[in-house]
């Protein structure tokens, strides 16, 4: 096949040729996502899609990023190549290694169950990038099924550790280490499934950008990599040159760690427009809690990505997410804080620390951007998690969910109701595959009423879902947020209703159940009761219109007595 | 009685094909749609073409129909007031769905609103579990009460589906007899009969849209029949589904939910016959269109069936031949975002103004402008000369986007194609991928107005050698229709292993299922000879959530290793690997049951292949890259013969469309006067 001349590096490409190269690369993570979604075998990726595919260049940036990833995985990926960069000298890859990690602390990972891999991918003999993918596992052993739930404090409680490590050698599996791997994590068919899947997607990526260099030139590419990063970086300080300049601040706090540790502040102060920073945003966030005993700690990774996240949401939806765009973006918190774990703090349940980080950035640039302002939403990534044998076909089981909750209200209209907020955006597992997979029965899934904040425009509502085992007692784990400190609203809002963990006994009465339960067995006769928290509403209560407060109630979503409450009793 | 009429209503033409399968002869005409009210441009259409033609209405035997009604009701939000009843517990799944956002960072973006408001949801007391078992029976007293409070709410269709009733109906089946009781006239959608598959939301979301749809389809076919009455006589009308068969009128208002694909199903079907008669078994389809363009893969002659998919923000579980839209097209706007890089839709400039050479108020440029600007347009318009080109207004709206990217107006011009192209390239590949296949194995059908335009780019890109244009690409949908076989599905889910006892267990299955499709043939008066049926298994790993279709042999030899083989064939075809010894499960037997209408003949006037070389009607400069214009030669379409044989670089106008042959690419006119082009290197 022809190609066209190789380019001197320096050499500027047009913005019809960028764009034509960016579709290409565009493909090729597109391509890997999907491939690695239809081949997995767990129902985290398959159904839930709880995975993410980027092309990463050997300086350690970010290329390209599917856009169908999950935004918390974006820094965990970059964190593996970094690691491997600053562990190996560029000439110890070779064509055909495969590198596997999950390691916060060696990897720069963001929790064990979140498994990393990089590929080197080599055109004309010479390093061009790496492919890589992430995966939630649903099981990397530690103490706990799922290895998610509450009760874990320090990071060999919460599973395998993972360095960066050769899983492939010039094309040949290490097959030790993947008797490893294997051996060290629960349902083990399941997990070779999910790594051949993630080999797949590695492989499949190689030969595609292999096809791409033919056809671009490996140069042209290089080059494309550079300008692409220092356009969209260009892009994002037009972006936030938009927000008026000073220092906003905001303050949350977390519901407990499990552990004894209650109302962890999360403070933030974000700077624009300070000349230091070149038009760069700076989010400092001094003053938030020091580390934790519970698993609710943050890696540094995981802190970035959340960052990055909102800022995207809030500057430039449409703004590719690579280097450029995180590069604009300056990130401080103090070593050590929950928000910057240090070894050997607990993660796992990190993501819902890190949606609290998300509230904070929003909350705080509320005030300068008033448009694009959401209340406060569900703020968690409450996990429910049940394991047991199942009598009828004597198989363990081990099953994980997270649920979603209310969205926050907007300029324009109302939150949503029961959807995954902010970085999560992964499905609920059919009703009807949850019964038939595992012994267990919900009775019911559906609203909370009264949850979803009062307001011009209201917040979303929280979701409840009832599950009771079938003749056999399960065993449950959970990690619930927001069930003691309300999503907040914004501009007059008033705060949406907060979550828990209930259980119900055989005569009916229910009570209440820690934010995050270890292991608590569950008879056939008791049942459990998730409830997560609404959302936040936008603008004062009293200028919502008649109309709209006329289908709250009649669409019993809210109850009379809330709407007298919030809206007076002329309604 | 001996003519067949195929009518395909788009968005802006309707399309007319009558065909005598005695002669092989067919007639075509095509005239503007009438959106409010589709079945006035059908029947115009059918007495414009019998006037022109001189066909008498008498004369036709049998009309075969594609429609986008429904998928237009979605689009428009239609009111219709729809009434829900489910299992207790569970009112707010329709609204809930899978959780998801549709954007992960566009904070503002939504799914559409839930066809059912909330205080239009019903629940009923009842429970079934795993395996259908019943853990709450449901109680008379409860049936009545549901009926009352649902009739008492005066809807306009009412859609029924409890939890697991794809394994336990009687529930569903009991709640329908009630509500079909207490309110005569008004059409219930029971969930185990609209699809009685796994996977409550999805099952869900089907049956409500078959729910909504029902009136609305009802009216159109009402109208749609008598006017076919009054104007030909008593003749059947098929409609084309989504799954690329004919079901009757009578099929089609109960279950209007299977019409969501109609149009573009028929197309596929015309190309899948195109396959069939030029020899080719694995094709890719290219309908390029002004907003956006269709795609589907077609092997071994066959389109694929997708059992899910999305329809205007709503997922379907239904099957459907396996087409994909990708949001690129001839009207596809081009722009510089803010980081300076050039992007071509996703809006698009549409009908109206349309782009900036149809000189009707487009200020924006375009892939059309883009292609007058290189020359590969004629600025006389379509040979129909329906459309003259505004070669100055192209001309000012590319030089405005010159100036932004500081390229010259032809290479701006170039490259608003090759961003387009590389959209639909991205599409497709992705599309390929997902389906385990890789383009370069197929040929390249292009149809649509601006397919024959880009196909040469596109197959360039994808590494694709061959290019097939039909005879009218405009009308491949009509043809689909005429082509198009009776069909219908029977599925039963299931829950097996596969083991050696498996051909027992499927064996009173498959017998059920088979019966179905006999009491169908003979409510189709399909003859024995039209008749097939062709089993398939969905198969997967034990813990898998994605099936693959493996054909089960006619004689019930369920041979377990052959089975397993195949699946295991599937299963690299698809993922790129399978797993030696894994326990596989059998989730659902389907029974393809299709009665055959048309026999492919020989067309009339086979000509000795020509032998002088083809007529230029013209010569123009046109931009093929970055190099310069090249003068080019134009011929036109109609004057090509089979056997004419052209090297690129050639422009070929027909009334409907342009064609772009490259510089080196050879194009060939084979018998019946499609276009094959084979790519060069």
């Amino acid at each position: 096949m022809s190609r066209p001349p190789e380019l001197a590096p320096e050499t500027q490409l047009d913005p019809i040729t960028l764009e034509v190269i960016l579709s290409g690369l565009r493909s090729v993570t597109d391509e890997t996502y999907i491939a690695l979604m239809k081949s997995a075998f767990s129902t985290n990726i398959k159904e839930r899609n709880d995975h993410s595919t980027a092309l990463i260049d050997p300086a350690g940036r970010m290329i390209s990023l599917c856009e169908r990833s999950q935004p918390i995985h974006l820094s965990s990926m970059l964190g593996l190549t970094g690691a491997l960069l600053r562990k190996y000298d560029l000439d110890a890859f070779r064509p055909g290694d495969i590198f596997v990690s999950n390691d916060p602390y060696t990897a720069d990972g963001s929790h064990l169950p979140d498994i990393n891999f990089s590929m080197p991918v080599f055109v004309d003999g010479e390093l061009l990038c790496f492919m890589c993918n992430i995966a939630h596992h649903a099981d990397i052993g530690g103490m706990a099924p799922g290895s998610m739930s509450g009760g874990m404090t320090e990071i060999y409680q919460e599973g395998l550790r993972i360095p960066p490590v050769r899983l492939f050698a010039e094309g040949r599996m290490v097959e030790d280490l993947f008797e490893v791997l294997l051996l060290n994590a629960r349902v083990p068919d399941e997990r070779r499934g999910d790594y051949y899947a993630q080999i797949a997607s590695c492989k499949l990526g190689e030969r595609r950008i292999q096809e791409l260099a033919a056809t671009h030139g490996r140069a042209r590419l290089a080059a494309a990599f550079d300008q692409l990063i220092a356009r969209t970086h260009a892009r994002m300080l037009k972006a936030i040159a938009n927000v008026p300049p000073g220092d906003y601040v905001f303050k949350d706090v977390m519901d407990d760690d499990g552990f004894g540790a209650q109302s962890m502040p999360i403070a933030i102060k974000v700077t624009v427009g300070d000349p230091a920073l070149e038009g760069r945003i700076r989010c400092d966030f001094a003053g938030s809690s020091p580390a934790v005993l519970g698993n609710i700690n943050v890696p540094f990774r995981a802190l970035q990505s959340s960052v990055v996240y909102a800022m995207r949401a809030l500057l430039d939806p449409d703004v590719p997410s690579n280097q450029g765009m995180l590069d604009a973006i300056e990130i401080d918190a103090p070593a050590g804080s929950i928000l910057n774990a240090a070894f050997p703090a607990a993660v796992a349940g990190r993501a819902n620390t890190c949606q609290r980080v998300i509230d904070v950035v929003l909350g705080a640039l509320a005030p300068a951007l008033p448009d694009r302002a959401v209340g406060a939403a569900n703020g968690a990534n409450t996990a429910v998690i049940f394991s047991g044998t199942d009598g009828e076909t004597g198989r363990s089981y081990v099953y994980l969910e997270t649920v979603g909750g209310g969205f926050g209200g907007r300029a324009t209209k109302d939150g949503k109701d029961g959807v995954q907020v902010h970085l999560i955006n992964t499905s609920n597992l059919p009703v009807e595959a949850i019964e038939t997979e595992y012994p267990l029965l919900v009775e019911a899934y559906g609203f909370v009423p009264d949850s979803g904040g009062a307001g011009t425009h209201r917040g979303g509502l929280g979701l409840r879902r009832v599950v009771r085992p079938v003749g056999h007692t399960t065993v449950f784990t959970g990690q619930g947020e927001r069930f003691l400190n309300p999503p907040w609203g914004v501009f007059g809002g008033a705060p949406g209703g907060t979550g828990g963990f209930k259980l119900r006994e055989a005569d009916g009465t229910v009570h209440d159940m820690p934010t995050k339960p270890g292991l608590t067995p569950i008879t056939p006769q008791q049942a459990l009761i998730v409830e997560t928290a609404g959302a936040g509403g936008y603008g004062p209560p009293e200028q919502r219109s008649p109309a709209e407060r006329a289908e709250d109630l009649g669409s019993e979503k809210f109850t009379a007595n809330f709407m007298a409450k919030h809206y007076g009793k002329d309604k | 009685m001996s003519w067949t009429l195929g009518i395909d209503v788009g968005g802006t033409f309707t399309d007319v094909c009558a065909y005598e399968p005695a002669t092989g002869l067919t007639h075509y005409h095509k005239r503007p749609s009438t959106p409010q009210n589709p079945a006035e441009a059908i029947l115009a259409g059918i007495a414009e073409l019998c006037e022109a033609t001189g066909l008498h209405p008498r004369d036709i035997g049998r009309i075969a129909h594609g429609t986008t009604v429904a998928t237009n009701a979605l689009i428009e939000q239609r009111p219709c007031r729809v009434a829900l009843v489910t299992t207790e517990g569970f009112r707010d799944l329709l609204e809930i769905g899978r959780q998801v956002r549709p954007s992960i960072y566009d904070l503002q973006k939504d799914n559409p609103p839930p066809l059912v408001p909330r205080h239009l949801r019903f629940e009923v007391a009842e429970r079934v579990t795993r395996g259908g078992r019943i853990v709450r029976p449901l109680e008379a007293e409860e049936v009545d009460r549901v009926a009352a409070a649902v009739a008492a709410a005066e809807p306009d269709a009412v859609a029924v589906c409890l939890l697991f009733s794809y394994l336990t109906d009687a529930h569903e089946q009991r709640l329908g007899e009630a509500l079909r009781r207490a309110m005569p006239g008004i059409e219930i959608s029971l969930s185990c009969e609209v699809r009685p598959e796994f996977r409550e939301y999805e099952r869900l979301s089907t049956t409500v849209l078959n729910a909504y749809l029902q009136p609305i389809m009802s009216a159109y076919l009402g109208r749609l029949e008598s006017g076919i009455a009054e104007a030909v006589g008593p003749v059947p009308l098929g409609i084309n589904q989504s799954s690329g068969g004919l079901i009757s009128a009578a099929r089609a208002r109960t279950f209007p939910i299977r019409t969501a694909l109609s149009g573009p199903a028929a197309g596929v079907a015309g190309a899948v016959h195109l396959t069939r008669q030029i020899g080719e078994p694995n094709a890719i389809t290219l309908d390029i269109g002004g907003t956006s363009s269709d795609v589907a893969l077609l092997r071994g002659f066959a389109a694929n069936t997708v059992h899910e998919r999305w329809v205007e923000g709503y997922p379907v579980r239904m099957p459907s031949v396996d087409i994909d839209a990708i949001g690129a097209g001839g009207g596809s706007i081009a722009w510089v975002d803010t980081d300076g890089l050039v992007k071509v839709g996703p809006r698009s400039a549409g009908a109206v103004p349309g782009p900036a050479c149809y000189g009707r108020g487009g200020t924006q440029p375009t892939v059309s402008d883009a292609n007058l600007v290189l020359g590969r347009l004629s600025a006389g318009g379509l040979l129909s000369g329906s459309m003259p080109m505004q070669v100055e207004a192209a001309d000012a709206v590319i030089g405005e986007l010159a100036a932004a990217t500081g390229l010259s107006p032809e290479w701006t011009a170039l490259g608003i194609i090759d961003i387009a192209v590389a959209n639909m390239v991205r599409g497709i590949r992705a599309i390929s991928v997902e389906r385990g296949h890789d383009p370069r194995d197929f040929t390249l059908i292009a149809y649509g107005g601006a397919g024959p335009l880009h196909a040469a780019s596109v197959a360039r890109a994808l590494g694709i050698r061959k290019i097939m244009v039909p005879r009218h690409p405009g009308l491949l949908c009509a043809q689909g229709l005429i082509v198009a076989d009776q069909l219908e599905h029977f599925v039963r889910t299931v829950h097996l292993p596969l083991d050696d006892r498996l051909g027992d267990a499927l064996a009173p299955v498959l017998t059920e299922l088979r019966a179905e499709a006999g009491a169908w043939f003979a409510a189709q008066d399909v003859a024995a000879g039209d008749a097939r049926t062709e089993a398939t298994l969905e198969m997967r790993y034990l813990g898998q959530n994605f099936e693959l279709a493996v054909p089960y042999p006619d004689d019930g030899a369920a041979d377990r290793a052959a089975l397993e083989a195949a699946f295991s064939t599937a299963h690299d075809e698809a993922y790129g690997f399978h797993n030696p010894g894994a326990p596989i499960e059998i989730t659902s037997v389907r029974i393809a049951a299709s009665g055959r209408h048309h026999r492919d003949v020989d067309p009339v006037h086979t000509e000795p292949g020509a032998t002088a070389p083809p007529t230029p009607i013209a010569t123009r400069p046109v931009w093929f890259d970055r190099s310069g214009a090249v003068e080019t030669v134009i011929y036109d379409r109609a004057r090509l013969a089979h056997g004419h044989r052209i090297v690129g670089p050639a422009i070929i106008d027909q009334l409907d469309t342009t064609t772009v042959i490259f510089p080196r690419d050879v194009a060939t006119v084979d018998l019946r006067h499609n276009l094959l082009i084979e790519v060069s290197a």
